[in-house]
């Protein structure tokens, strides 16, 4: 048997989950809306050959719906981890950075969302924004900065007053210098990490507003509103519509869950050498 | 340890003859007394109580009061608390005499007094039932009652259907919750937002009803099928999506209705705006070309098979099986070649070859709203998106919440829901005086001919002259709102209501339903019978 050490683990890892999660991504995008037509003759079937995750009360293919769930709810957590990551970076550096009043302030605008829980932001905002795909990227973008904006904080701060920074400021380099050769570098594997981690919380999220109802059109094919519908049908005995579209959003993100624990390994200087 | 064992078998055992036990007594009190006790959950609390004039009674029948006139299981009018009525020859005076012998449940005569109080409050107050044409009510003596209209209008038939009589000398603020009347039954305990019980009404002048005490559970549709399920309940009404589950001991019974569901077209061209701002009319709708194709290439059979699970009839009108519905009026439909040929005539041509067409630059799609909380409704909308797609025709459905359509529906089209026995209906949905008025007429649909007949319907001095005239208003041989004339609607199907109900009890023959789910069954209850099986 070969023995591979982690960092031929890792990159092993991260190649398979990144094909697999760009996979579900690329073929969602690419089936045409077209392919989840109604076809009432063929209704509530069971998973078979033809339909490899059955069909719903409308006769649509079940694999399909759920792959192009799947990339839209992908689309909508990637666009929302991003921007997310984008506040929580920018929040993060401005309190380091520019003194104890916007410090202050930041911190308690971090403390005040960590204190209210994710969803009940989450449907307030969508709600106040009037649901939607537009409400639901607007609150998940600004509801999963927080603990990140925390973190970056730190860092930054840490990194001021290392000895190195000092001793560059001494030496009579300029700010944009220290910024750019000294903390930027250090900034980068969090905001990547925290990027991937962020992901299926923010995939999570979605799924579970849509499914509250507050959140996508009920026509659309999201994977929280597949859940919901297959909730009516629970009790009539279609399993299949339950199952393995949350099989699928489980895998989806559990392998970004991997995907950015591995990467942190990667990147990350402390534990790059473990 | 062999003693232990004995024990616990002798537990076991005890066990089971406790269960059997009561088993046995529950059907000997079966078979000992006939059974005159029913429990029903087919409804929603009234939630303005059992007021009459606050609305009560208007979808089945008021139980607690007794109306003026009533409707036969086939609709036709008969006497209740009137023993004749008169109109006038301009229409506008309505003379109904009373029955002399109808005794409120507190002891005291139903007299002309109380028909004039009742329709004087249900005027006044904020109900559901529209009475603006009534001038004023006189009573000429204690069993003649006048109704004088400011207008000529034969749809007040409609309000000596429904209302229940109220009287006088007992009403007051409590009365909803403990109302009086001269029906078959008395209320006799109100839990809010549980139950209520009935009894019989010993004082009342029509057919004793078989069953003495009914108890209504207000549950809603799953807590229905759970309480059916479980034996708790001789009847539930329950949703199609459960209809394929058999309940043991209980049937389906599934009630041809008039609650329908269809599209509304916008049905003049964009541009104006409503005094709040709302925009009016839809390019792409207000081509009649499109309607009349999407009309002919919905397969309107395979909705009610696919969606309904067979338990519907496919929808023509807003009235299908009325005694007002024109039978001229139904079309072959699910033919999409038909339905091509009336887009190529009017110059509806696929010129860059995606699969829509185009005239003038305008492409053949428009969107269909729908109430996201109605899973029918969004499953019509979705299958008739896909079913009229073939068409060149691009329909994108959107689930919003009623709030939303109602700033939206004059602009686009919307899956509504209508159905009535009053055919005022058929007036306020396609009358151009109605145009944007709540719900009703939201399309701005107009047509001088058709508004001619509607009026004249209004104005007819009886029903069959009136049901002439809306036969006319849908189709004269030339013009008219139905598809064979401007279709301003694409209707779908008319869903049936489906009770599950005890196999022993017998509950009549029944009419067709209005728009709602539930009260409306009640309309027979004094007919409603225990056969033992």
């Amino acid at each position: 048997m070969i023995s591979i050490n982690k960092r031929q683990k890792t990159v092993v890892i991260s190649t398979i989950t990144t094909v697999i999660l760009l996979a579900i991504l690329v073929i969602g995008l690419l089936i045409s809306n077209d392919r989840i037509v109604t076809n009432l003759d063929s209704r509530n079937l069971p998973p078979s050959l033809s339909h490899p995750f059955g069909t719903d009360w409308l006769g649509r293919d079940m694999l399909i719906r759920t792959l192009k769930g799947m990339s839209m709810s992908i689309g909508v957590g990637l666009i929302a981890a991003a921007s997310s990551v984008m506040i929580a970076v920018s929040l993060g550096i401005m309190a380091a950075t520019l003194g104890r009043v916007v410090d202050g302030i930041i911190s308690w605008l971090v403390d005040l969302f960590l204190s209210v829980p994710h969803l009940v932001m989450l449907i307030l905002i969508s709600f106040v924004l009037g649901g939607g795909m537009k409400g639901v990227v607007i609150g998940l973008a600004l509801t999963h900065w927080p603990s990140l904006t925390r973190v970056i904080r730190a860092e930054v701060m840490q990194l001021q007053c290392a000895e190195y920074v000092q001793t560059s400021r001494r030496l009579g380099k300029s700010q944009w210098f220290i910024a750019v050769k000294h903390t930027l570098p250090h900034l980068v594997p969090q905001f990547l990490v925290g990027l991937f981690l962020l992901f299926p919380h923010a995939i999570l999220h979605e799924a579970a507003i849509t499914f509250l109802g507050m959140g996508l059109s009920p026509h659309q094919p999201a994977i929280g509103i597949i859940l919901s519908e297959s909730m009516r049908y629970l009790s009539t005995g279609m399993w299949w519509l339950a199952l393995f579209p949350g099989l699928c959003l489980l895998l989806v993100v559990r392998a970004f869950d991997l995907l950015g624990e591995v990467l942190r390994s990667f990147v990350d200087p402390y534990r790059a050498n473990e | 340890m062999k003693k232990p064992i004995i024990i616990i078998l002798a537990m076991v055992l005890l066990l089971f003859a406790g269960c059997s036990n009561s088993g046995n007594s529950g059907s000997e009190k079966h078979i000992d007394t006939t059974k005159d006790e029913l429990i029903l959950a087919v409804g929603n609390e009234p939630e303005t109580g059992f007021d009459p004039a606050l609305g009560w009674g208007q979808y089945g029948s008021p139980l607690f009061q007794s109306t003026l006139l009533k409707r036969d299981h086939d609709l036709n009018v008969t006497y209740d608390a009137a023993t004749g009525y008169e109109v006038s020859d301009n229409g506008k005076v309505w003379t109904v005499k009373l029955r002399d012998d109808v005794v409120f449940s507190d002891g005291k005569p139903l007299r002309a007094e109380d028909v004039q109080f009742t329709y004087e409050t249900a005027l006044t107050s904020d109900s559901v039932l529209d009475l603006n044409i009534l001038d004023k009510v006189v009573v000429k003596d204690p069993v003649t009652v006048e109704f004088h209209l400011y207008e000529a209008n034969s749809t007040f038939l409609h309000s000596l259907l429904t209302l229940g009589i109220i009287p006088k000398h007992s009403y007051g603020d409590q009365y909803a919750e403990n109302p009086i009347g001269s029906g078959p039954y008395k209320l006799v305990q109100w839990d809010k937002g549980q139950q209520i019980i009935i009894e019989s009404n010993p004082n009342y002048y029509g057919k004793r009803p078989f069953f003495k005490r009914i108890t209504f559970l207000f549950l809603n549709e799953d807590a229905a099928f759970a309480a059916a399920k479980a034996g708790q309940v001789d009847m539930a009404y329950i949703p199609a999506s459960f209809s394929k589950n058999e309940v043991p001991g209980m049937v389906l019974e599934s009630i041809q209705s008039v609650d329908n569901r269809g599209i509304m077209f916008p049905y003049v061209s964009s541009g104006e705006k409503t005094d709040d701002g709302q925009e009016i009319g839809n390019d792409v709708t207000a081509d009649i070309a499109i309607r009349k194709a999407i009309n002919v290439a919905i397969d309107r059979d395979a909705l009610v098979d696919g969606i309904l699970e067979g338990y519907g009839t496919p929808g023509y009108s807003a009235a299908d099986g009325l005694p007002w519905f024109n039978e001229e009026t139904k079309f072959e439909d699910g033919d999409v070649n038909a339905g091509k040929e009336i887009l190529a005539k009017a110059d509806w041509k696929d010129k860059n070859g995606d699969g829509v067409l185009e005239k003038d630059g305008l492409k053949a799609a428009f969107t269909l709203l729908y109430p996201a909380s109605d899973v029918t409704r969004q499953s019509l909308a979705i299958a008739v998106a896909d079913m009229v797609k073939p068409l060149g025709i691009t329909i994108n459905v959107e689930g919003k919440s009623w709030d939303e359509i109602e700033n939206l529906m004059h602009s686009n089209a919307v899956m509504m829901g209508w159905g009535s026995h009053d055919p005022i209906e058929i007036y306020n949905l396609f009358s151009s005086k109605m145009a944007g008025m709540d719900y009703y007429n939201s399309g701005f649909y107009s047509n001088p001919k058709v508004d001619e007949y509607l009026e004249k319907a209004l104005l007819s001095k009886n029903e069959q002259e009136a049901i002439g005239y809306w036969k006319k208003a849908q189709w004269d041989g030339a013009t008219g709102f139905s598809l064979k004339g401007d279709a301003p609607w694409a209707w779908l199907v008319n869903i049936d209501h489906l009770y599950l109900v005890n196999e022993n009890l017998n509950i009549g023959e029944q009419r067709i339903q209005p728009h709602g789910h539930g009260w409306p069954i009640t309309d027979n209850l004094v007919d409603w019978k225990w056969d033992e099986k």
